[in-house]
């Protein structure tokens, strides 16, 4: 008994440099976001001025609003692709997954400003293939713009997809073989043994990834802020601007932007564990 | 006529052959198994049955219809899976209608219900396959199996996974609702004692071949080589000319002698033996005595050769190690291979 409980002092003695900085760094920022979106800009005031500020100023609703579609797109046509792409990643020999998976890695982590300097060189005004596809005559991008709505779309799907591959690919591993042989012979077609068992069966890890893309979405600040600077109206570029602009400090509200921006998250969380759960009536 | 077919049906993978030019057929509501070590290709041959596997040549029929080139789901034949393979985000209702929903079957709800009832499972059929025991696991899947009436049932070492126990009792339950309902199955093992309780025929299979087929009784008591003998009945196998001088004879014909362990009688030395005509008599050490239950299995030396007798356990009558014995072997139990 004693040795065991010795043990176990020891465990939790290395653990504490973890908690220690979980405490500084996460859950103390947390907790001092938290307190000081509820004072007035002094700092000194308490009060709920900075959310009711937030909720009559239809810019920043919109950059909610903004921020929730492009995170919600991003993330559903992500997850789609990622479904599918993930799938087609296990019907190849080991050697070429393996090759895949680690393109796939590296790709997940070409965010942020370097990704957005790709995409402007690639695709911008005077980009590569905007020049070469105009001087071959070919119009293909004269509508597409860069900087717009469709640009910032497309480049946080670039970002997304291969972080959704990498979080999806490992549960098609929990699919058996058997499941499909036993759904064949009992006279289910692919279609049924994919609407039926399939799906289902990957939702968990499908939801866990959408709330993933979401978040990280929702997040985003370099990707947006390199391509489309503070002309676009995004709730990571707002808060951005709020705490660390040259022009208008105002950390009190960006505080309080702060807390909605982690409700909506944890709002997107509970709401896909319903779904799951209305779905997957086995896991309850 | 016979219901199931498979003729000259062969396999291979990268020039290895697992299947090779099998040629096999079942009566209606007949209980066959295919008995091998892993790798002898049984497994090989209820997939392709199944349509799980592609056949490289051969046919395969049922009730007079060629399903070689059929897919799975156009077959009409019914498997259960070693590893249950029940959909696990389905309760055992929904697992068991699963068949009949794809089929448009009408009436889902009663006979799901009653092939609940069939496996003994009233009362579960809200519960998802990870509340289950192995046992009843199974017997979901026997029951998913059954329902959309497949014209032969086929059964992949589905009682492999589940200890000793239940595996026997499913063993009898198996095969009261294989007569039950009469329908043609095909059993594949690795058990050769699960063979012999469950078949009406016992198909024993090695490196893709067919070595021997019949009833249980004749595959144990005249295995036609060293093989089945082996594999059969534990049997002692010698070199015939190594048991012509143990044996101190010279007329035996025959490559080699093959006789099960249970055909030995030990007897203390100097005790009248039984006659001399019809038995040979050994001198004999014992070096090792195991007991397996109601079965005391010796190993006995003579002269160098050492094999396998066994014995029940009569309380008090056992041969220490290193005891001096005599055994007797019956000549008509001797089969030479």
């Amino acid at each position: 008994m004693r040795k065991i409980k010795k043990q176990k002092i020891y465990l939790l003695a290395l653990l504490l440099p973890f908690i220690l900085f979980v405490i500084g760094f996460e859950i103390g920022p947390l907790a001092a976001m938290i307190k000081n979106s509820f004072y007035a800009d002094d700092g000194i005031q308490v009060t709920i001025n900075q959310y009711l500020t937030i909720f009559k100023s239809d810019f920043y609703m919109k950059a909610i609003q903004n921020s929730l579609v492009i995170s919600l797109i991003s993330a559903v046509i992500s997850v789609i692709t990622a479904v599918i792409a993930a799938y087609s990643i296990t019907k190849f020999s080991q050697k070429i997954q393996n090759r895949l998976l680690m393109i796939t890695n590296m790709t997940s982590n070409f965010e942020g400003i370097p990704l957005s300097f790709s995409y402007i060189i690639l695709l911008g005004n005077n980009g590569l293939f905007t020049l070469l596809f105009a001087k071959m005559g070919l119009d293909v991008f004269a509508d597409f713009n860069l900087y717009s709505w469709t640009g910032l779309i497309l480049v946080y799907i670039y970002f997304q997809i291969p972080l959704a591959v990498m979080l999806i690919y490992p549960s098609y591993q929990g699919i058996k073989k058997q499941w499909k042989e036993a759904s064949s012979l009992l006279g289910g077609s692919k279609f049924s043994f994919w609407h039926r068992i399939g799906i289902p069966v990957l939702l968990p890890s499908i939801v866990g990834t959408f709330s993933i893309l979401f978040a990280n979405a929702m997040g985003a600040y370099a990707t947006a802020y390199a391509l489309v600077g503070s002309n676009y109206n995004l709730l990571s570029l707002q808060i951005a601007s709020l705490v660390a602009s040259d022009v208008a400090l105002k950390p009190q509200l960006g505080s309080a932007m702060g807390v909605l921006l982690a409700v909506t998250m944890i709002g997107a969380l509970w709401f896909n564990e319903q779904m799951m759960r209305r779905i997957r009536r086995d896991l309850r | 006529m016979s219901y199931v077919t498979i003729d000259q049906v062969t396999k291979k993978y990268e020039n290895q052959v697992v299947l090779n030019d099998i040629s096999i057929t079942l009566n209606k509501g007949e209980f066959a198994t295919l008995l091998g070590q892993s790798g002898c290709g049984k497994s090989t041959l209820l997939r392709s049955i199944a349509g799980l596997e592609d056949v490289d040549a051969g046919r395969i029929l049922i009730d007079g219809k060629d399903i070689t080139n059929l897919s799975p789901r156009q077959r009409e034949v019914g498997m259960v899976f070693q590893s249950y393979a029940l959909f696990p985000n389905m309760n055992v209702f929904d697992n068991i209608a699963y068949g009949l929903k794809m089929k448009k079957v009408k009436n889902i709800k009663s006979k799901v219900a009653k092939m609940i009832e069939m496996v003994d499972l009233a009362g579960k059929e809200e519960s998802y396959p990870h509340q289950l025991s192995g046992g009843q696991q199974q017997r979901v899947a026997l029951a998913r199996a059954l329902v959309i009436e497949p014209k032969v049932l086929l059964l992949d070492e589905p009682l492999s996974a589940l200890d000793a126990k239940i595996r026997k009792s499913l063993q009898k339950e198996l095969k009261r609702i294989q007569k039950e309902l009469n329908i043609t199955t095909i059993f594949v093992t690795h058990d050769q004692e699960e063979a012999m309780t469950m078949s009406d025929r016992i198909f024993v299979m090695n490196k893709g071949n067919v070595v021997q087929s019949g009833s249980p009784t004749e595959i144990y008591t005249t295995p036609v080589n060293t093989f089945v003998a082996n594999f059969i009945g534990n049997y002692n196998v010698f070199k015939m000319d190594t048991f012509r001088k143990l044996v101190r004879s010279t007329e035996l014909k025959g490559d080699e002698v093959a006789f099960r362990p249970e055909v030995l009688k030990l007897l203390p030395i100097g005790e009248e033996s039984q006659d001399l005509q019809e038995n040979w008599r050994l001198k004999g050490i014992i070096k090792d005595v195991s007991m397996t239950g109601n079965i005391l299995r010796y190993e006995v030396e003579s002269e160098d050769f050492s094999f396998h007798v066994d014995d029940l356990h009569h309380r008090g009558a056992i041969f220490d190690q290193g005891t001096h014995i005599q055994i007797i072997l019956p000549k008509k139990e001797c089969l030479f291979l």
